[in-house]
């Protein structure tokens, strides 16, 4: 679905990501792991573009989205993302929240989108809240509706930026619930996060990064049970035994 | 004059018509002054409402063509032409422009001086406006922007939808005092000779000789304008601060 082939970002001379590639497979939940400043959310913003890579190539189902001509508008309607900062439109209810794409960009019906987000507001039991501003919620509701919000484009793949790492821990389990919910349900998901828990359970691949470049990927078992390079040995038996 | 003699008796002012009251009634009511005066305040209002409309309007086009990347031989071309008009107003007097406009760039048009008041006001506070709008989308976080990209929506419908109804939101205390601040300084308007308030309130000073009821009540009605608009603007920010209710 997603194959990526050298991948590099360059911010004023640094290389924040450092010749990755990856080849992303439909139903694949991949989840990417490391310590701050790995290049790891900027390697994610790539694969929408939004940041725009300097070096290597990108294609989604087929397409060679960094080719400058590629309509990115229509490729970013395909990939639902969800950022570390929610980044929930504070001026609209809930519901403008999560029907704006769809309408704006004729996929639904006004009437239509809004069947949708009660739908999809029910399954993340936040029907009550549909009338409610951003403001009125707490992190965990927040990034519920973030989520709802990209799973109303019904995206082919959804991308999280550290969902998590924004909240107070209590609110975390819910959060990760739904996710694990969509992936049970056989979304595709890129994942970047510090949750170990949910790499073990979720991931069907599970990605090391640091210093821009991948420096592990394995299955979760093999990841967490067996690492091999010395940087992810540190790393796990820092975030592990904290 | 006899019947302002009657009516200062009347009101119990002193000999000689000195009174207050008798300053009043020549300054204001005698010779239907102060239907002279509403004239002045209409026009006033006039200049300052289309001056505002084009202001706000340009001002906009102003401040989108300042944060836009376009370009044209790798410069940002936009963005240089709104800088450059912005220096350019902001760095001459707003009367030297008025002068300039009426005299330099209307000298041989034969064209109502109104027009020409809206133009000069309205080119100039385009300059401010833009900059207050530009405040106002910087104010909105990086974040929003890119929520409304990664669902699909075109720079222009993320601007429209997502940051601009909040960059508004965020500029309206600075708009209002835009609003405020043009009123006020229609009074220059008087230079091009343009009846407006301030030049009717002057006039009838000249032909009374008294100053002080002629300015004052223009000073008063200034105020009076200026404390309706602040009052309506409070309110449409009060109401669009509704969603930061918790």
């Amino acid at each position: 679905m997603i194959t990526v082939k050298h991948l590099s970002k360059e911010f004023d001379g640094q290389l924040a990501v450092d010749d990755v590639s990856m080849e992303i497979n439909k139903g694949d939940k991949i989840v990417v792991v490391g310590p701050s400043g790995s290049g790891k959310s900027t390697f994610l913003r790539c694969l929408n573009l939004l940041e725009v890579p300097t070096g290597g190539e990108i294609f989604f189902e087929g397409q060679r989205i960094t080719d400058p001509k590629t309509d990115i508008n229509e490729v970013r309607s395909k990939m639902g993302m969800v950022f570390q900062q929610f980044n929930l439109f504070p001026h609209l209810t809930v519901l403008g929240n999560i029907t704006l794409a769809p309408v704006r960009l004729k996929r639904q019906t006004k009437q239509k989108a809004e069947e949708t987000a009660n739908r999809l507001l029910d399954r993340v039991g936040l029907t009550d809240k549909r009338d409610a501003y951003p403001a009125q919620l707490s992190g965990g509701q927040k990034q519920r509706i973030a989520i709802v919000r990209a799973l109303a484009m019904n995206p082919d793949v959804m991308l999280f930026d550290e969902p998590t790492s924004a909240l107070d821990p209590e609110m975390v389990g819910e959060v990760l619930d739904v996710m694990r919910e969509l992936a049970e349900e056989g979304l595709t998901m890129v994942v970047v996060t510090h949750e170990m828990g949910f790499a073990k359970q979720v991931g069907t691949r599970v990605t090391f990064m640091d210093e821009g470049r991948i420096k592990e990927e394995a299955s979760p078992e093999e990841f967490f049970s067996n690492p091999k390079h010395p940087r992810l040995k540190d790393f796990l038996s820092k975030v592990l035994n904290a | 004059m006899r019947d302002s003699v009657k009516l200062s008796r009347f009101f119990g002012a002193g000999q000689g018509g000195c009174g207050l009251f008798d300053e009043i009634y020549r300054n204001i009511i005698y010779q239907d002054r102060w239907l002279y005066l509403l004239k002045g305040l209409w026009v006033t209002v006039e200049v300052t409402f289309f001056a505002i409309l084009l202001g706000t309007i340009l001002g906009m086009v102003l401040a989108l063509m300042r944060i836009s990347n376009f370009k044209l031989f790798r410069i940002r071309i936009l963005e240089k032409i709104s800088s450059f008009y912005i220096t350019i107003i902001r760095g001459t007097p707003l009367m030297v422009q008025l002068l300039i406009i009426y005299f330099v760039v209307f000298a041989s048009v034969d064209i109502d001086k109104v027009i020409v008041a809206v133009i000069a006001f309205g080119l100039n506070s385009a300059a401010y406006v833009a900059e207050i709008i530009r405040g106002g989308i910087l104010s909105v976080d990086k974040g929003q922007a890119e929520a409304g990209r990664s669902l699909g929506l075109s720079y222009t419908q993320t601007m429209r939808h997502i940051v601009m109804p909040q960059a508004i939101k965020n500029a309206l205390p600075a708009y209002t005092s835009e609003f405020i601040v043009l009123i006020k300084e229609t009074a220059i308007v008087g230079y091009i000779a343009l009846e407006d308030l301030t030049k009717v309130g002057d006039t009838i000073r000249s032909r009374t000789f008294s100053a002080l009821v002629p300015l004052l009540t223009v000073a008063l009605i200034y105020l009076l304008l200026t404390g309706v608009l602040a009052k309506l603007f409070m309110r449409l920010e009060r109401r669009l601060r509704r969603s930061d209710n918790r």
